[in-house]
């Protein structure tokens, strides 16, 4: 029975290839089957927990969140899906056509919930969660979405939220990060996204081949953000921006012994709500105008000192003893240097260091920094804080640059003249500083020799960490020499010709420093950097106007701000 | 020889309790007292089958030799009437409304059509080994036993049952095969059918043509016909190798599974005990089989190996299509796992078969 036997082997080769074919499913590719299976029965509506809050020294809320309604829908059960659309239309006041289409427009797969429509009122949202007893196909979805009860205030130091874009996902994916992931973009937001961060939960169940629900299989609850205190003071803060109002610049205002920031404006500002709201127009318009309005001016940007540099020539002069209290020299309005005639903006006749810093006098200053060398300039502006990023917190902080012999030579390939060196002692040339960087260095007369770190967020989630964030540096000044350019910053103010002697009238005792940089083409930068109360400096101040004319507009403006402090009895 | 008996009886009570317990799993959560009941039914259908069993192994089968042209009339006389009165359930008609249980002809066409072959290619004489195949030209050997084959298989592929029809024709060649017909007769009547399958794609039916085309390439139309295949690949890979557990299939339970209790209670079953439960499964069927070939060798009269060859047959052929398309390597055939799926006659005449076979064992002793 030869074909009995050849039969009998066809048969059991049939069952030996089943059974593989059942390995091959089963085993082999059993995981893939398992997701698929999964994908049928298993539902996910994830929740979202709110993202973490922001707050300024007081408490007062900054930046939280609004519950918004999203509406959606099992997409599984079409006599229902029919019933929702009908309701929804009815309930929200849109067209059935509009939500339809919305539908199809959102749908994935039908293991998704589909979203019909979004941002619903809190009462329409109430009146549609009513209707899930008739319907269960139907979910209500709370999403927190974040709201600015001050609108612009502090937009450039808050940043904004939205959804996260392809460089930050591939940078960030290891760390949980997801498409579609709101993060923040600049400022606190950026810095600090990973506390203020929202941990999704969700609720998954099982549904059956016509999407209606079985069981519950888990829950999650979703975690809330960390909130965040800054050191901002929101009235502080309101009164800088006033006082720019529509003007290009920035002002800084910091305390000068921990480097606490109480009030970073930067002008022209944005509304971060746009950005929440998805209005696209409004995006668009921000990103397109030539304001660059989206840039902390105060640590992005980058600007000719001009004479607030001097300040930095003196102390260079005094430590390296090139010159004294009681070295003098004459302004006849200008000097030649080299084969150039280098300009004073006024005849000051003889000058000593008290008058040249009250008077802002070119001509000592060349000569002073002539005598001090461009090498030595440059070394002390590094020890104050320039020509470097301060560690200040806030992500797109510009070092800034100040030039020296060394860096032409290598870089451009040329020679270093005494014009340069003059250039360089008035803050001019290549000096490129930010307001940030110069506040900075005011502060270290302000406290005394230290110089410190900007921070502005104090606490995380209740957790204080203001010791971790103030770190200062001793720059090993001696006195005298703080003391002496003290005592010329504060004539400055006080002295019937000071440039800065606007200020003067205050009710508090203010000095510091004006600058007119000249950035052709247009008018001049306009800077004032001071400290106050003179006796115990509490406040450092930066007042700067981009194209904003000479110093002294810098100074009213100054002169606003402190006025109203004093007014509201914040000094 | 009451060995074989027990053996066959064990297995066949193994593989069916294996079968409730999946009808049970894959029904219970379903709404309806009709399908409360539905595990209940198959316990009396086995019950039945039992009995039946019982009866047919204390019966000669040499008086099926008597009664064959009888069945064969008996049986194409019912396939005819299903024509006329048949009850057409998803859209095929198949049953025979008889009070108060359908009948489904087809399954009784298939094990008459084993008789009726056996008896045609073997004599009467028991003491004769020889068949008369042998001495066959090609119209008794081919044409006349292929006419006899095509009339049922042709009423039963009208029904539309394909799959049963398919199963005929197979069964045929193979015993052909088995009856020393000349190879090349054997040839030549694979010609004759071959040759004009392509033409017969004009004469299927779209839900078949449908089904095929799907086989080929399910995700064409992953919500029509290529749904069940999809679901039963998915139910049957996500039970992995320890299975779901009892009670725990998602997809069969959830109705994500047409015909979880039938066809496709393979699926049902493989999700639920996964590859270990389906290997064990197999393996039982492997037993049975193998319990039938050895049958079919020890016996020595023509007639009774024949029948024994041919029953076997039957149930492996069965097996394996249904396996295979559970598994998605076989177009999807309306072809009950013997034994297992839901239904009266599928198990009635499972049990018939299993019953002759044992009687065929037990006669040997005699002559």
């Amino acid at each position: 029975m030869m074909r009995a036997k050849i039969l009998i082997w066809a048969v059991t080769a049939a069952l030996v290839f089943l059974v593989f074919g059942l390995l091959n499913l089963e085993v082999i590719q059993g995981r893939r089957y398992q997701e698929l299976g999964n994908k049928n029965c298993v539902r996910l509506v994830s929740q979202n927990g709110s993202r973490g809050r922001i707050l300024d020294y007081a408490g007062n809320v900054i930046v939280d969140n609004e519950l918004s309604y999203d509406l959606m829908i099992l997409s599984q059960d079409a006599i229902q899906q029919e019933k929702i659309i009908l309701n929804a239309s009815r309930i929200l006041g849109k067209s059935v056509k509009d939500l339809k289409s919305a539908y199809k427009s959102n749908y994935i797969s039908s293991s998704v919930p589909v979203t019909l429509a979004r941002n619903i009122g809190a009462k329409d949202a109430i009146s549609l969660a009513e209707l899930k007893v008739d319907l269960p196909a139907i979910i209500v979805q709370p999403n927190p979405l974040r709201h600015y009860p001050y609108g612009k205030l502090a937009a450039h130091l808050l940043g904004y939220v939205s959804e996260i874009d392809r460089w930050r996902l591939t940078k960030l994916e290891d760390y949980g990060y997801k498409t579609k992931d709101i993060v923040g973009f600049g400022g606190v937001e950026e810095k600090y996204d990973y506390y203020l961060r929202q941990e999704e939960g969700g609720l998954s169940f099982e549904v059956d081949h016509r999407g209606r629900f079985i069981r519950t299989l888990g829950f999650q609850p979703p975690l809330n953000g960390k909130d965040i205190q800054l050191s901002l003071g929101i009235k502080i803060q309101k009164i800088a921006e006033d006082a720019l109002s529509e003007r290009r610049g920035a002002v800084v205002i910091m305390d000068p012994c921990t480097g606490e920031i109480f009030a970073m404006a930067s002008s022209p500002g944005f509304n971060p709500a746009v950005f929440t709201e998805k209005d696209n127009a409004r995006i668009s318009e921000i990103f397109d105008n030539s304001n660059s309005s989206l840039v902390n001016r105060a640590i992005s940007f980058t600007y000719p000192a001009g004479s607030v540099f001097k300040v930095v020539v003196a102390a260079a002069a005094l430590e390296n003893k090139k010159i004294n209290q009681n070295t003098s020299f004459l302004c006849q309005g200008s000097a030649l240097i080299g084969k150039g005639e280098f300009k004073c903006w006024s005849t000051h006749g003889v000058q000593n260091l008290l008058a040249a810093l009250t008077h802002s006098c070119n001509v000592f200053f060349y000569k002073t920094g002539l005598l001090t060398g461009a090498q030595a300039i440059h070394d002390y502006a590094l020890r104050f804080g320039f020509s470097k990023k301060s560690s200040f917190e806030l992500p797109y902080e510009s070092p800034g640059f100040i030039p020296s012999p060394i860096w032409r030579k290598i870089n451009k390939f040329k020679s270093w003249f005494d014009g340069d060196t003059a250039n360089l002692s008035i803050g001019q040339g290549d000096v490129l500083v930010t307001p940030l960087q110069v506040t900075r260095m005011m502060a270290v007369f302000a406290n005394g020799g230290y110089l410190v770190t900007p921070y502005i967020v104090k606490s995380i989630g209740g957790r204080d960490i203001s010791l971790y964030q103030e770190k200062s540096e001793k720059l090993n000044l001696k006195k005298e020499t703080i003391d002496f350019i003290k005592e010329g910053l504060r004539s400055v103010v006080s002295g019937s010709t000071g440039t800065g002697n606007v200020l003067a009238g205050l009710s508090v005792s203010v000095a510091g420093k004006t600058g007119t940089a000249q950035a052709p083409p247009g008018q001049p930068h306009a800077w004032f950097s001071g400290f106050f109360p003179y006796k115990n400096p509490k406040f450092v101040i930066c007042v700067f106007l981009e194209h904003g004319g000479p110093g002294y507009i810098s100074c009213v403006t100054a002169k606003q701000i402190i006025e109203e402090m004093i007014n509201q009895g914040l000094v | 020889m009451r060995n074989s008996f027990f053996i066959i009886l064990i297995i066949a009570l193994l593989i069916c309790s294996l079968g409730v317990l999946s009808i049970y799993s894959s029904t219970y959560q379903k709404e309806g007292k009709l399908w409360q009941t539905i595990f209940q039914r198959q316990i009396l259908w086995i019950i039945l089958g039992l009995l039946l069993f019982s009866i047919v192994s204390n019966m000669s089968y040499r008086r099926f030799w008597d009664w064959s042209y009888f069945l064969y009339c008996a049986s194409l006389f019912c396939l005819f009437l299903v024509f006329i009165l048949g009850t057409t359930r998803l859209g095929a008609q198949r049953w025979l409304r008889t009070g108060w249980f359908n009948f489904q002809p087809s399954e009784l066409a298939k094990i008459t059509m084993i008789i009726f072959l056996a008896r045609y290619f073997s004599r009467k004489a028991v003491d004769d080994y020889n068949l008369l195949s042998s001495k066959f030209g090609i119209f008794r050997g081919l044409a006349l036993p292929f006419f006899f084959t095509a009339l049922p298989a042709a009423l039963i592929i009208e029904q539309p049952d394909l799959g049963s029809g398919i199963i005929i024709f197979i069964l045929f060649i193979a015993m052909l095969y088995l009856t020393n017909v000349k190879l090349r007769y054997i040839i030549i009547l694979l010609l004759v059918i071959s040759l004009p399958l392509p033409f017969m794609w004009h004469f299927l039916r779209d839900y078949q043509r449908d089904r095929l085309l799907v086989f080929l390439n399910p995700n064409i139309d992953p919500l029509g016909a290529g749904y069940t295949v999809i679901q039963s690949k998915i139910a049957i890979g996500s039970g992995w190798l320890w299975g779901k557990g009892w009670l725990s299939g998602t997809q069969s339970q959830l109705h994500f599974l047409p015909e979880s209790h039938t066809d496709f209670i393979f699926a049902t079953f493989s999700e639920e005990w996964g590859f270990l439960g389906s290997f064990v499964l197999l393996f039982l069927y492997y037993l049975l089989i193998r319990q039938g070939f050895l049958i079919a060798q020890r016996t020595h009269d023509a007639f009774g190996r024949l029948l024994a060859y041919g029953i076997t047959l039957m149930l492996a052929i069965q097996i394996t299509v249904n396996v295979a398309m559970n598994l998605g390597l076989a177009p999807v055939v309306g072809i009950p796992l013997p034994l297992m799926s839901y239904g009266g006659s599928s198990i009635f005449v499972t049990f018939v078969a299993l019953g002759i076979l044992v009687n065929i064992d037990k006669m040997r002793a005699v002559f």
